[in-house]
């Protein structure tokens, strides 16, 4: 198209294979089952903690396996305030994102201390504590039985409104609230902050030597990511109608964990590549949950030293041979 | 607008230790405002570990760093640059290699230019505006680096030289007023040697920043530098104009024994 | 009974030690974290387990055996994967072992079936020791524990392995300089963790009787605990704080509550972690 600068034509071509994207996604009920449809429903409760995991370990380059801890919080968050109060979604979402982020801050502040390994040993003791506190506090939890007849999610402003029971809307609802966390991350990412968070990444003291304060950035990341993390839990409540500690198992994690590195740490198109290929297509595929966890396995291990960049990486240097040579520029997805 | 304070760094009786290792054993240096001060000396005299005191990197075990009037010892490294705008160039690791040149440059530009952590995160007018300016201003600079054709590129895929030329550029982002550049030279051709050697005096005249300049090429700092200290074994052997330290016997004999 | 809960402390201390005298080996020399350690020690139970319930073997024949199988597969998991982790990140290294622990766990899991499966063997009659009955098996394992953390103070000082090691944890490349082949000091010292870490499942599955797939987890993440109290690096420092963690655990199960048993370790995990805010790890051992 002349008379179109450079970058407006390389955002033109996004805009475009955007839309062909969301044009498919919201047609889709139109063609697929309703099986089919609830493989990519549990993909996206997967995808909202793992944008979080890619926040504080792709471009903050922290390792926390803290998310399914927040995961869980948020979930059961969501589930309490819908049992004993009859809240609209709305709410009990806004509240899965608010204390999740406010249980961080007191565990993160001891725990950014700490360096490396420490650190990723201290985020799995969070999950361990979230964990016995859930089993505990029967009062409020009922203990190792969990919560079981959560309601629906209402989607009404107040009192009344649309009570989402098919698979259709339990599957139009998600891709509402990940677009939401997408847009969300890119905001943060292409903010300062989130430019900030990259330098902190490739080399802390350079970044603190230009004058930011780099604890609380790290903070800021640790804290957002607990948000995005409860935002899935509190979709995935509503949508299985039960919660229990078994949320807060080592293979939520590593699930998780596999969506991001296995689909492409440090972008954002690549934790929604891992979701639908590693978490939709073993649902729709029915493979065997333990055969499962051997194939995260491999992908975990083989993504060390195979696929750095997960599998977005080669999908994008294939991209980037297709467009015209000007306009390869250093942006991420 | 308050006065400028007419010395720029000061540096009393410092003293570092590594457990029984004494790096710098009693330094007092002044270094007045808005000039060039070179800082040389054999090989383990203590020159980087004199910038990290002054820095922040590391706390000197005895003695006081003052910037202008403000005490800023034991001040970590960011909040020295924040309030001090006192800058600081490393030897090695030198950029943000995954960034381009031009993000390098807003990003150091960015802190000065956003005060809260809050506003940081803020997509709204304002900080698009700000984000643009720097944007703006990180063009300019790499103009005048001679960089402006690997605007996009990302830094790690630049030559050193390169790379070093970046990190002077982004220490010009955010308005410093004393900048401590840690052997800029080393390692490049002298193209771009001359090419810093430029900015540097440039920057000295038109915004009265000062520098201290630690480095090995001593020839380029006898024509750059208004003062020339020099360090060996951790204290002051030599302080006054240039021509006049290289020529003193005790700093000759300082180099060829260290 | 005090001293029947300190016994039995001191046991389970001791089988605690055993595996994470591994762990602490492995990160001295490598740098990382092994987050599959647990798997190897569950491996050790399941091979031993297998050796008699389908082998027909009697327990001490099964126990070579078990080690052998273990050595074997951490000789692979060693030259293929841990090998390669000499350079690389921590990130890395943590992704990388927390992979080979699913596959661990989930392939012992497809092999095996999900269901407990008993382990029918050991010396389980008591004998009578300072005015208490212990089973035959724990005593064993105490002392089997005290030979092997002597034999490993005598290995890492005395012996030539010994040297490399300790050559390879504190300064890399000066090793390449002096001629140490690093990558063999890691498969080395790899295979030598990771089959104590088997001994300690094999002396221990006649006690806990249940062998199945993921029984090894709590155990990788009580041996960071162990070696993080105990001091990385520091072979008798692991020893005491594994009988720190037997003693404490024993304690509280039988006076607090026995669902408090684990979470022993997580809090004193975190105290500890708390207290020396800058951490245990630099990549340089004292050994």
């Amino acid at each position: 198209m002349p008379g179109l600068t450079v970058v407006g034509r390389r955002f033109a071509g996004r805009l475009t294979s955007v839309c062909l994207v969301a044009a498919i996604l919201v047609l889709l009920p139109l063609f697929a089952n309703s099986y089919q449809l609830s493989t990519l429903i549990v993909s996206m409760v997967f995808l909202l903690p793992a944008l979080g995991l890619n926040l504080i370990l792709g471009y903050t380059g922290m390792l926390s396996l803290a998310q399914m801890g927040f995961f869980g919080v948020g979930g059961y968050t969501s589930a309490l305030l819908a049992m004993h109060f009859g809240t609209p979604f709305w709410l009990n979402f806004l509240a899965a994102l608010v204390v999740p982020a406010l249980v961080a801050i007191p565990l993160a502040i001891p725990a950014l201390r700490l360096r490396h390994t420490s650190f990723v040993m201290c985020t799995i003791a969070f999950v361990f504590i979230l964990d016995s506190a859930s089993k505990n506090w029967v009062s409020l939890t009922r203990g190792d039985m969990g919560l079981s007849s959560v309601p629906r999610p209402r989607l009404g402003l107040w009192s009344g409104g649309y009570v989402v029971h098919t698979t259709a809307g339990y599957y139009y609802l998600g891709l509402f609230l990940c677009a939401l966390a997408v847009a969300a991350l890119i905001a943060i990412v292409r903010s300062p902050a989130g430019r900030y968070m990259v330098a902190i990444r490739e080399d802390e003291t350079l970044a603190a030597s230009v004058g930011g304060r780099t604890w609380h950035y790290r903070l800021a990341a640790f804290v957002l990511s607990a948000a995005f993390a409860g935002a899935g839990g509190s979709y995935y409540v509503h949508y299985i109608t039960v919660i229990s500690p078994t949320v807060f198992d080592p293979s939520y994690t590593n699930t998780v964990l596999v969506v991001v590195l296995g689909g492409g740490v440090g972008t954002i198109s690549g934790p929604i590549l891992g979701g639908v290929v590693f978490v939709a297509l073993s649902e729709a595929l029915r493979v065997a949950p333990e055969l499962r966890m051997v194939i995260y396995g491999l992908i975990l291990t083989t993504s060390v030293f195979a696929f750095p960049k997960g599998l977005i990486g080669p999908l994008f240097a294939l991209w980037r041979r297709m467009l015209p040579s000007r306009e390869r520029g250093s942006h991420a997805g | 607008m308050p006065a400028e304070p007419k010395l720029a760094l000061s540096l009393r009786g410092i003293r570092m230790n590594f457990g029984p290792i004494v790096a710098i054993a009693g330094v007092d240096l002044d270094v007045a405002a808005g000039k060039i001060c070179g800082l040389i000396g054999p090989n383990g005299s203590g020159k980087s570990t004199l910038f990290d005191c002054c820095t922040g990197l590391v706390r000197p075990t005895a003695g006081r760093v003052l910037a202008g009037a403000t005490d800023i010892t034991g001040w970590g490294m960011a909040r020295i640059a924040r309030r001090e705008r006192l800058f600081r160039s490393f030897q090695k690791a030198v950029v943000f290699r995954a960034m381009t040149a031009e993000d390098n440059l807003v990003l150091a530009g960015q802190m000065a230019a956003f005060s809260t952590l809050a506003s940081t995160f803020s997509f709204g007018p304002i900080a698009r505006r700000r984000v643009r300016e720097l944007r703006v201003r990180a063009g300019e600079l790499l103009e005048r680096v001679g960089l402006a054709h690997m605007r996009y590129s990302k830094a790690g895929e630049m030559s050193f030289g390169q790379q070093k030329l970046l990190q002077f550029a982004s220490m010009l982002m955010p308005e410093p007023r004393i900048i401590l550049l840690d052997e800029p030279f080393a390692g490049i051709n002298p193209v771009l040697i001359e090419r810093i050697v430029e900015n540097i005096r440039v920057v000295n005249r038109e915004s009265g920043v000062t520098f201290v300049i630690v480095e090995h090429n001593i020839d380029v700092l006898r024509d750059l530098t208004h003062r020339l200290v020099v360090l060996s074994r951790g204290s002051i052997l030599a302080d006054g104009d240039p021509d006049d330290v290289i020529r003193d016997p005790r700093v000759v004999e300082a180099y060829l024994a260290g | 009974m005090l001293q029947n809960i300190l016994t039995d402390g001191l046991v389970i201390g001791s089988v605690y030690a055993l595996v994470s005298v591994g762990m602490t080996l492995i990160l001295g020399v490598l740098g990382q974290i092994n987050f599959a350690h647990g798997e190897y020690y569950m491996a050790g139970a399941f091979a031993a387990w297998w050796g008699i319930d389908r082998l027909g073997l009697s327990y001490i024949e099964s126990i070579p055996l078990a080690l052998l199988i273990v050595a074997a597969i951490s000789l692979v998991i060693g030259y293929v994967v841990m090998q390669r982790l000499v350079d690389v990140s921590f990130d890395a290294g943590i992704i990388a072992t927390l992979g080979i622990s699913l596959l661990l766990q989930n392939t012992a899991t497809l092999l095996f079936g999900g269901t407990y499966q008993t382990f029918d063997g050991g010396w389980l009659e008591p004998v009578r020791v300072l005015g208490e009955d212990i089973a035959q098996q724990r005593v064993l394992i105490f002392l089997i524990t005290l030979v092997v953390f002597g034999g490993l103070e005598w290995l890492v000082r005395k012996s030539p392995l010994g040297r490399q090691m300790r050559a390879v944890s504190q300064n890399i490349e000066c090793c390449h300089v002096l001629g140490v082949d690093v990558r063999r000091v890691v498969l080395i010292t790899f295979v030598l963790g990771t089959t104590l870490a088997a001994l300690s499942g094999v002396m221990t599955g006649p006690i806990v009787m249940n062998v199945y797939g993921g029984m090894g987890e709590a155990i990788t993440l009580k041996s960071f605990a162990v070696i993080v109290m105990g001091g990385m690096g520091n072979i008798s420092g692991t020893l005491l704080a594994g009988w720190v963690l037997g003693i404490m655990e024993s304690l509280v199960a039988a006076y607090v509550g026995l669902q408090f048993r684990d979470a022993v370790a997580f809090a004193l995990l975190v105290l500890v972690l708390m207290w020396r805010p800058a951490g245990f790890f630099s990549t340089k051992a004292r050994y």
